[in-house]
């Protein structure tokens, strides 16, 4: 059966095994220079102690890789629909299932099979893609601290092969299904697209419990270390209200992070805001108010790289259970 | 009905198929003795495919029972390796070739004969190297027949295999067929509407008509239990107490009899005909159709 | 070897053919003792015919004499259908192929000959009966 499956996707794993040589070489090549950038510049600024501007400073990747790395987020999301939405439809569709089926193979290896290695298949090739983006990004990682947040928390570490297991296997369930191949794909794009933003949008910030951290005006702002992910921010009230952000349409300041709608501030301390920043922050403190951000700190990246990874490898089983039950109850 | 010393090949007993608006098979009941090659008659629609795809286990029944080589249709090897099943679209990998289907017949099937699927690929001249979406209609069926042979199987159920052959085509397929059950240890149901090439090469009949069995047994004895009494149009009580009528065609003064019975026919009013199988077969079927317009039945009379 | 042509269209069933068939080789010498008939597989090769209608066809010799099947060689004729020797076949034959030729002379046509000849043997029926 492994040796059928081989048979029928030989060219499409040649195609596949291509592209990725392809990417890598071109990864490879722009991440050392990026690699040797960073370190030159990284002597250069401890030698002179200006290193603490180095983030806003230093630009180390070229526009197209940036573009092709970012681009990476919807490898997922075609593996579901060009691997995943055929691998069973086009056979219901053509009939060539039924031919299989009839060759002494069971409806259950027949299946377990196919899904097993295409499942694989693209847990290996979007693990690789990710493997190779996450080094590439080491140096903007370290540089920029930015890693846990969502453009970039999707396309590296472990998460990407979650998404693509899943998509895969919508893929497959879709195709067993509604049994013709192109509503099949485009049942799995939509729906794909949509549970990967919900999820993401919707239940990650909630992984685990945000961390908030109310600090004082007079003080420095309160930076949490690393590459902490911002969930939120805001101004509190002396009564306890948020008045929280964004707020869109008004005027905005920044305070160490904290972005706070300067509509709701006491009107004494508005006119401040502008002339005397420093006066403007004792005022505020003056009438009781506090900072607070709300974040997920750093050292939780893994864990939520494990979560959000899990939640999806469920997701798949479960499909996959589905689609197993229809296969061996249906009629051919 | 003798007893065979060889359990029935295939039994059915009320089986059913309906789905959500048609309903495709009605309270079917046959019997195939092993051995035979059965021929499947009806019309479209009558319900073959539905029965052959239920004797091989790629649909449930609604109700009823059926017994495939002395058991239920199943999803394991055993009976998997044992029943041969060829659908009527051919499915093939369009995109691998002969060479390639071999491949997958001997990697996935528990009793494999490449040799003789070479051999007659060979002797038909069919290229194994070429894609199965290039090879022609006939080219890919006498492929599908060679391949399915190919696991030895002991029943075969063929859904329309001639439809796309030339009758030279048509005949070697029906003879390579032939071959293999004169070897032994193989039953053939095949279904078809060409009854003419059925009649030499079948000795067992399945005749289904608008979802219904109509008639189930060996040709031999079906044909001397039916016979066509051509008579003056009168009263046919006398006829019906022995025999049941299963097509009447009248006019004014004369009538056209199909009648079933073991009794023999003493009325000299009518001329008594040995039936043959396609006659058999219109008669049935022509319950189904429209009747004939009026004019052509006069034929023959005295003007 | 004899090869057995099966008419689809004949109202003799097709057992009854080869059993014909066999008869007639033998009385036209074309089949003698001792030869060997044409396996069930052969002849189902070469007619796509039903195997069993060849056992039975076999078997129908078998019961008149004609036949034997010997085991692991074959099926062998053992007898000659009763009536003139070979030889007289041929010789008749010959004849009747003059005849037909001066009957086409003489300008009758198949269906002329055949109800001609219909009309004798009846003829010569009754003539044997009274």
């Amino acid at each position: 059966m492994t040796w059928l499956v081989w048979r029928q996707h030989r060219n499409q794993a040649y195609v596949a095994a291509a592209a990725l040589a392809a990417f890598a070489v071109l990864m490879l090549i722009t991440g050392r220079l990026m690699a040797t950038q960073y370190q030159s510049a990284r002597a250069a600024c401890s030698a002179s102690h200006s290193c603490g501007n180095l983030a806003n400073t230093l630009v180390l990747a070229g526009p197209w890789a940036s573009l092709l790395v970012t681009l990476t987020v919807v490898v997922p999301c075609l593996l579901g629909v060009f691997w995943g939405g055929p691998l069973v439809a086009r056979e219901l569709e053509t009939g060539t299932s039924q031919f299989a089926w009839m060759q002494s193979v069971t409806r259950g290896r027949w299946l377990t099979v196919k899904v097993g290695w295409a499942l694989l298949a693209a847990a290996a090739w979007a693990g690789a893609v990710a493997a190779i983006v996450t080094w590439w990004s080491s140096p903007a990682n370290t540089l920029e601290q930015q890693n846990f947040q969502p453009s970039q928390f999707d396309i590296q570490g472990i998460v990407p092969i979650g998404y693509a297991v899943f998509a895969v296997a919508l893929g497959i369930a879709a195709g067993t299904v509604i049994r013709r191949t192109l509503p099949a794909m485009a049942v799995t794009l939509v729906v794909f697209t949509f549970l990967r933003l919900f999820i993401g949008q919707n239940f990650r910030a909630h992984y685990l419990t945000a961390v908030t951290r109310t600090f004082s005006f007079l003080q420095h702002p309160v930076v949490p270390k690393g590459s902490y992910w911002l969930v939120s921010s805001g101004v509190i009230g002396p009564a306890g209200q948020v008045t929280g952000s964004p707020v869109h349409g008004g005027p905005t300041i920044n305070f160490g992070g904290v972005q706070m709608p300067i509509g709701n501030l006491p009107q004494a301390c508005q006119t401040l805001v502008f002339h005397d920043p420093t006066s403007f922050r004792s005022c505020l403190a003056a009438h009781g108010y506090h900072a607070f951000i709300t974040y997920q700190p750093a050292d939780r990246y893994w864990a939520f790289q494990g979560i959000e990874a899990g939640i999806f490898v469920l997701l798949a089983a479960a499909l996959i259970a589905v689609t197993a039950i229809v296969v061996r109850r249906r009629d051919a | 009905m003798m007893a065979s010393s060889n359990p029935a090949a295939i039994e059915t007993r009320g089986l059913s198929k309906h789905y959500r608006k048609v309903t495709a098979l009605t309270e079917a009941t046959i019997t195939v003795p092993e051995g035979r090659i059965s021929a499947l008659i009806g019309p479209n629609g009558a319900g073959k495919t539905t029965l052959l795809r239920l004797l091989a286990g790629l649909a449930r029944p609604t109700s009823g029972e059926v017994a495939v080589l002395g058991g239920w249709p199943r999803q394991d090897p055993a009976f998997l390796a044992d029943v041969g099943f060829l659908a009527q679209e051919i499915p093939l990998y369009r995109r691998l070739n002969a060479e390639d289907h071999i491949g997958i017949g001997a990697h996935l099937n528990s009793r494999w004969d490449g040799a003789s699927v070479r051999e007659r690929l060979q002797n038909l001249r069919i290229p194994l190297d070429q894609t199965v979406g290039t090879l022609s209609g006939g080219q890919r069926a006498q492929l599908a027949l060679a391949l399915t042979l190919g696991k030895r199987p002991r029943l075969l159920l063929l859904d329309e295999p001639v439809a796309a052959l030339d009758p030279l085509a048509r005949r070697q397929f029906l003879a390579h067929l032939a071959e293999a059950v004169a070897d032994g240890g193989l039953t053939v149901v095949l279904s078809s509407h060409l009854v003419a090439d059925l009649e030499r090469t079948c000795d067992h009949l399945i005749l289904l008509a608008a979802s219904h069995l109509q008639l189930c047994g060996d040709i031999d004895t079906l044909l001397t239990e039916h016979r066509v009494l051509v008579g003056p149009a009168k009263d046919t009580t006398a006829i019906e107490r022995d025999h049941t009528i299963v097509q009447a065609v009248r006019t004014a003064r004369q009538a056209t009899l199909l009648v079933r019975g073991k009794a023999p026919v003493i009325d000299p009013a009518y001329e008594a005909a040995d039936v043959g199988l396609e006659e058999l077969v219109l008669g049935y079927m022509g319950q189904y159709a429209a009747p004939a317009p009026a004019h052509l039945t006069m034929i023959g009379e005295d003007q | 070897m004899i090869s057995f042509r099966l008419d689809g269209r004949s109202v003799v069933p097709p057992y009854l053919q080869i059993v014909q068939q066999v008869r007639q080789a033998l009385r036209m010498g074309v089949l003698d003792v001792g030869d060997k008939l044409p396996t069930v597989r052969e002849v189902v090769a070469a007619t796509a015919v039903n195997p069993n209608t060849v056992l039975k066809a076999y078997r129908d010799l078998e019961r008149d004499g004609l036949v034997e099947p010997r085991a692991g060689l074959g099926t062998f004729v053992v007898g000659r259908p009763s009536g003139p020797p070979p030889g007289t076949h041929s010789r008749l034959a010959r004849s009747l192929t003059q005849w037909v030729r001066s009957a086409r002379e003489a300008g009758l046509d198949d269906e002329s000959i055949e109800s001609l000849l219909r009309v004798t043997l009846r003829a010569a029926a009754e003539e044997e009966t009274a």
